[in-house]
């Protein structure tokens, strides 16, 4: 999922707070998430995934529970219905609960965070979605990201290091995009060029104890540039200085390394040699395709203005014109070098074939 | 068969004319069926000698809906009135125009919508799309706007004719504003004031109901003022609307006009001065 699409995007690309909050929640692995609402919108989000993650190689669907409200529920109110299924999910023994409100449960005024501050066992948080009343996918993205951070222990809770080896938080990771994995590995290579391992991720194969044990970590890097709300909250909860998104292309991921080094005080020197070497292999290795004319397809709906694209004549040669080879604008921008390297894999497929 | 529905201010009387209306129109051998649709479900109850017939919420609530049956929900009053309280949620939670949809959807299946008349008293404003529902889909094909010369009760006599004026250009719509019935609260120059709002509504005041004592004094006694006090004058007053809301006809095509809310000010405070 894009978190940055135009406006006229909207309709067809994003789902409600729901599904923006599952893309979090949901990849919480020790942790069940209810939607409180008519079993409707949990088959329609549960498919949504099935077949976005599906389509991505995962096939470990998330565990999602519905209040399953009806209409005297609605007449009545949805409350006593919520409090019965968050006590089904315990009987599964989760790490923790997470309960999103739906379209209907807002319109009746259930009062969500009530319910779930009557548990004490476990935590039961509440995220602030209200289906498509709460805003778009992007909100509840956003929703779930905050809430999870009360997760994160109050305690200074670090480890005493023998090695010294220092590590980040990586946040907002965009469960739905195909490259997620891909995305993390060139970030987390990166990373090892400077000596630095990632502590955990938010949220993808992530645990309860993996968020509480987010201040152990020596700085947060954000896969997006979110907003500064959310950065704040963080800093405030971990203490941690961040790094707004993940690197784009190749001036990026030097940048990145930059950024990084001067935050952790370390010499980036023997980072950036390796990563220029890797640049440079990757250009010789696309030589074939140097000088070439393409034209981007939009598919009707998405923007080429990625800065990245600009990037491309400079190291490639390559020209953007309206005669050119149509090759389809990628869904976001490629992450660090690799990501450029494998656009350039796909954009030579359709050459060979044009 | 009639169907007609009373809408007003909170406070103003409704219940109170709703029953006593239904009472004068069952004296005439009619066969009245009477439908609180108010949470507060006090509608039906000076029929029903005081007593609290259990709602149709509630009921649902218990017994879940597949296992009621028009005995359980429809209760016989004075003069064999048949009556009704939809009833609602607790207070503060749910969603109560839901509950009316409900009820009336409930009522249709059991096939209790019958009679020679049905009178719906409906709660004080329409806050939602619920408390319409007797104005819609083929219900009341009448709609009486019952007001006092209290400011605040206009106030909330014209947003019900919103509603109407807004159901009215519907093509389906069957639903008229068949007059204004004037609740008195003993206010100076209340009879002018309703029925000169009652005229630039495009309306007509159809009843001045004047302040009585002996509508208290049934009230206490738990009865309607027909069967408490039949001989009086107020008993008189009921069965002269009885009459009126029998032989009225308004057109169908007579669409209401609400007030802006400076012309409701001017008008309210033209009589204020006199």
């Amino acid at each position: 999922m894009n978190l940055k699409p135009s406006h006229s995007d909207i309709s067809r690309h994003e789902g409600c707070t729901i599904q923006g909050a599952l893309s979090i929640t949901a990849f919480v692995d020790d942790a069940i998430t209810i939607i409180h609402g008519p079993s409707g919108c949990t088959h329609q989000s549960s498919a949504f995934f099935y077949s976005a993650l599906m389509y991505n190689g995962y096939y470990d669907i998330p565990f999602i529970l519905s209040s399953e409200i009806t209409e005297n529920d609605i007449i009545f109110g949805g409350e006593k219905k919520l409090s019965e299924t968050i006590e089904k999910a315990l009987t599964y023994n989760p790490k923790a609960v997470f309960v999103l409100g739906t379209c209907v449960s807002a319109t009746i005024g259930d009062c969500i965070e009530d319910v779930c501050h009557e548990y004490t066992e476990i935590p039961v948080i509440p995220v602030n979605t209200a289906g498509f009343l709460g805003g778009s996918f992007t909100s509840g993205f956003e929703e779930a990201l905050l809430s999870s951070a009360k997760l994160i222990s109050k305690e200074n809770n670090r480890e005493t290091d023998n090695t010294e080896i220092q590590s980040v938080n990586i946040i907002g990771e965009k469960n739905l995009e195909s490259d997620v994995d891909e995305n993390y590995a060139e970030v987390e290579r990166l990373l090892k060029l400077l000596n630095i391992k990632v502590n955990m991720r938010l949220a993808r194969h992530t645990t309860v104890d993996d968020i509480r044990n987010m201040k152990r970590a020596d700085l947060n890097i954000f896969r997006e540039k979110l907003p500064v709300i959310i950065t704040d909250h963080f800093t405030q909860k971990t203490g941690l200085k961040h790094i707004e998104e993940f690197p784009a292309g190749f001036s990026g991921s030097i940048e990145f390394i930059n950024k990084i080094a001067e935050n952790l005080n370390i010499n980036p020197e023997y980072a950036i040699k390796k990563e220029t070497e890797y640049q440079q292999s990757i250009i010789e290795e696309f030589s074939d395709i140097k000088g070439k004319t393409i034209n981007f397809d939009s598919f009707g709906f998405q923007n080429a203005d990625y800065d990245i694209l600009s990037e491309m004549s400079e190291y490639f040669g390559i020209k953007v014109d309206d005669n050119g080879t149509e090759i389809p604008i990628p869904f976001s921008a490629p992450v660090g070098s690799t990501g450029i390297k494998r656009m350039l894999h796909q954009w030579r497929r359709f050459l060979k074939n044009a | 068969m009639k169907q007609i529905a009373l809408y007003g201010k909170g406070g103003i009387g409704k219940s109170t004319t709703s029953a006593n209306l239904s009472a004068a129109l069952s004296e005439k051998d009619l066969d009245i069926l009477q439908i609180g649709c108010d949470p507060k479900h006090d509608s039906t109850r000076m029929l029903m000698r005081g007593e609290w017939i259990p709602t149709v919420l509630d009921l649902i609530r218990e017994n879940g809906e597949k296992n009621l049956t028009t005995e359980d929900i429809v209760h016989k009053g004075y003069n064999n009135i048949r009556c009704v309280e939809a009833g609602g949620p607790e207070p503060g939670i749910g969603c109560a125009g839901r509950g009316i949809i409900a009820t009336f959807q409930l009522l249709e299946k059991l096939e209790a919508l019958y009679g020679d008349i049905i009178v719906y008293d409906v709660l004080g404003d329409v806050v939602c799309g619920g408390f319409a529902m007797p104005m819609r889909e083929g219900y009341a094909q009448e709609v009486y706007l019952v007001t006092s010369g209290d400011f605040m009760a206009l106030y909330a006599a014209n947003n019900i004719c919103k509603a109407i004026a807004r159901l009215s250009k519907r093509s389906k719509n069957r639903c008229t504003l068949g007059g204004v019935i004037c609740n008195s609260a003993n206010i100076e120059g209340e009879r002018e004031l309703v029925a000169e709002f009652a005229r630039s509504i495009n309306s007509e005041m159809i009843a001045f109901i004047p302040r009585s004592k002996t509508v208290r004094l049934a009230e206490v006694n738990k009865r309607t003022v027909l069967e408490y006090a039949p001989e009086s004058e107020q008993a008189e007053v009921y069965r002269e609307l009885a009459d009126k809301i029998i032989s009225n006809r308004p057109a169908a095509d007579k669409i209401p006009t609400p007030l802006e809310m400076d012309e409701l000010e001017a008008l309210a405070l033209r009589y204020i001065k006199a």
